[in-house]
């Protein structure tokens, strides 16, 4: 694949327990190339690394041997063309809706009516219309996760690195969130330059349905147990119920499952 | 999330303003109980035990306190004022300082943190003697004083806020494009406020006892100074009246500090 936007090459990280000493292997051995606009999404159970995963695309640690490429470019740290959304929020409890949204851009030193603009837009996008002067701490989960999601997009960030994105939010909400998540990120046309999305969710069903494929992470030690190419044609919100849909994410499921039950005997054991 | 969601959030609001406002009126009450039930007492065992010019009545000291307030109190209280301002703006700009080093620095915090732990439990009273000496008999050992007392509470709070700032959140900033003066600016002042404020007040409580000390025994002005002054002239109503200013302005300093730290904290669940 020549145009891949990201390549991560070989990559472990260990982390050590400051508490105790031991070194978790949190990713071992992880290869894997994203094209540029591709939607991509990661399954796995908990504690498989998924997390650092996106923390290390994201640049806010370092792998402890392997590459991390971005465009070519080995990641040594943050940056705005590489969006985050976290799977806690992490919403500046001390700015409003709005305040949040348009951090990215003022710290970017765009002007402050393009800001607002933008801002405006991306309330209106994410339904948090007359909430913009509310506090995190004044919202619920679901929109402080849509709070969350508009000030990624505020940046119009090259990459979306999405942690659970839409945990919190109700069945309902969810749906909604997720038709406009496809049509944001391009799912009807695909336009030259669109985001590329990185998606992890626990939810198998989401996965299917939102990308292009699923990379099934196993752990201890963390790694990539399958990646599967997810064929059903786009938009996808038509596919929800489709015979072919179900057939997917059965696949799927079948490729997870002794990794969920070792992960809940573990729980049990702990 | 829903209109219907909002609508009881809003109603919930109300029925807790309502609530919160007689348990407010309920304190003042008890507040108000307390301050009676002391004057009582007061009286009483100035009448039983002590002499009244030892001891003077709550009356004997109202009325020198309205002596005091239509004659040259105002002077003493301005002095008063000037030392603290002096005081404790070095106070909080040596100690805000000396935080901010630390938090940027793991060198100089290994160096000045032992100072700081070694000469915190030592009170500033302790230190009039040398400042006696160093300064002699003038404003500048109250200011002293004050300054010394206020350094540390802000000092020890404001580098606890540095270090408790949330990585995630400077992950995430550090995402959004935010780099260096732009993070501190935007992320850790912010973040740290709500210590940097509660250090601040701390160290307003320390440096009005700090100042009160300093002008009893080395100063040549201020509230402290007129105790001692009208004490050598065995005026116990004039010095109790002036204890009194002393409690209430000192309350009324600190009260000015809270509506600040409500005013700047409105984001911040705990504090509002
Ligand atoms: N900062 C850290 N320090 C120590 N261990 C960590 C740290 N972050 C994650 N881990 C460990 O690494 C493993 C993978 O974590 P994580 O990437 O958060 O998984 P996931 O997001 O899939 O639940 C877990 O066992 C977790 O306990
Ligand atoms: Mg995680």
């Amino acid at each position: 694949m020549t145009d891949s936007i990201l390549k991560i090459q070989a990559v472990r990280k260990t982390y050590v327990s400051v508490r105790t000493g031991d070194t978790i292997e949190a990713l071992a051995g992880i290869d894997l190339e994203v094209p540029a606009g591709e939607f991509l999404a990661v399954v796995g159970p908990s504690g498989c690394g998924k997390s650092t995963l996106l923390s290390l695309v994201a640049g806010f640690t370092q792998p402890s041997a392997g590459e991390v490429l971005y465009r070519g470019q080995r990641v040594t740290g943050a940056g705005p063309e590489r969006g985050v959304m976290f799977q806690d929020y992490a919403l500046f409890p001390w700015r409003t809706v709005l305040g949040n949204i348009e951090f990215g851009p003022l710290a970017r030193g765009v002007a402050l009516t393009q800001r607002h603009a933008r801002a405006r837009e991306l309330i209106r996008l994410v339904g948090l219309d007359g909430f913009e002067n509310r506090y995190p701490h004044e919202l619920s989960g679901g929109m402080r996760q849509r709070c969350a999601l508009a000030r990624m997009l505020a940046n119009d960030p090259e990459i979306w690195l999405m942690d659970e994105p839409l945990a919190a939010v109700d069945q309902q909400t969810r749906t909604i969130l997720q038709d406009e998540l496809l049509r944001l990120w391009g799912d009807a046309a695909r336009r030259p330059g669109a985001p590329t999305v990185i998606f992890v969710t626990h939810a198998i069903d989401e996965a299917v349905l939102l990308a292009d494929r699923v990379v099934v992470l196993a752990r201890r030690p963390g790694r990539i147990k399958a990646v599967i190419d997810i064929p059903l044609p786009r938009p996808r919100p038509a596919q929800r119920g489709s015979p072919q849909f179900a057939a997917l994410v059965a696949q799927v499921w079948d490729l997870i499952r002794d990794e969920a039950a070792k992960a809940i005997v573990e729980e049990i054991d702990r | 999330m829903s209109p219907a969601n909002v609508k009881v959030t809003h109603g919930a609001t109300r029925a807790g303003r309502a609530r919160h406002l007689l348990l407010a009126l309920r304190s003042v009450l008890v507040s108000v109980a307390g301050i009676v039930a002391v004057v009582l007492i007061w009286s009483l065992v100035g009448r039983l035990l002590a002499h009244p010019s030892l001891l003077p009545s709550p009356v004997a000291v109202l009325g020198a306190l309205r002596v005091l307030l239509a004659g040259e109190i105002g002077a003493d209280i301005l002095a008063s004022i000037v030392h603290l301002a002096a005081g404790y703006s070095i106070g909080v700009v040596i100690g805000l300082l000396l935080a901010v080093l630390c938090a940027r620095f793991e060198n100089l915090d290994v160096f000045i943190e032992p100072v700081i732990e070694v000469l915190r439990p030592i009170s500033a009273i302790a230190w009039i003697p040398i400042a006696l000496l160093m300064f002699g008999v003038s404003e500048s050992v109250p200011i002293f004083l004050i300054a010394y007392a206020a350094t540390f509470p802000i000092f020890v709070n404001t580098l606890d806020g540095v270090r408790r700032l949330d990585r995630l959140l400077l992950n995430a900033a550090r995402s959004l494009g935010a780099s260096g003066n732009f993070i501190v600016t935007h992320v850790v002042i912010p973040g740290a406020l709500p210590y940097v404020l509660t250090g601040a007040r701390l160290s307003l409580g320390v440096a009005w006892m700090a100042m009160v000390a300093g002008e009893l025994v080395g100063g040549d002005a201020g509230l402290g100074w007129r105790i001692m002054w009208y004490q050598e002239f065995f005026a116990m109503d004039k010095v109790m009246a002036i204890i009194l200013v002393i409690g209430v302005l000192g309350f009324v300093a600190d009260a000015a500090l809270r509506g600040l730290q409500r005013r700047l904290l409105g984001w911040n669940p705990v504090e509002s």
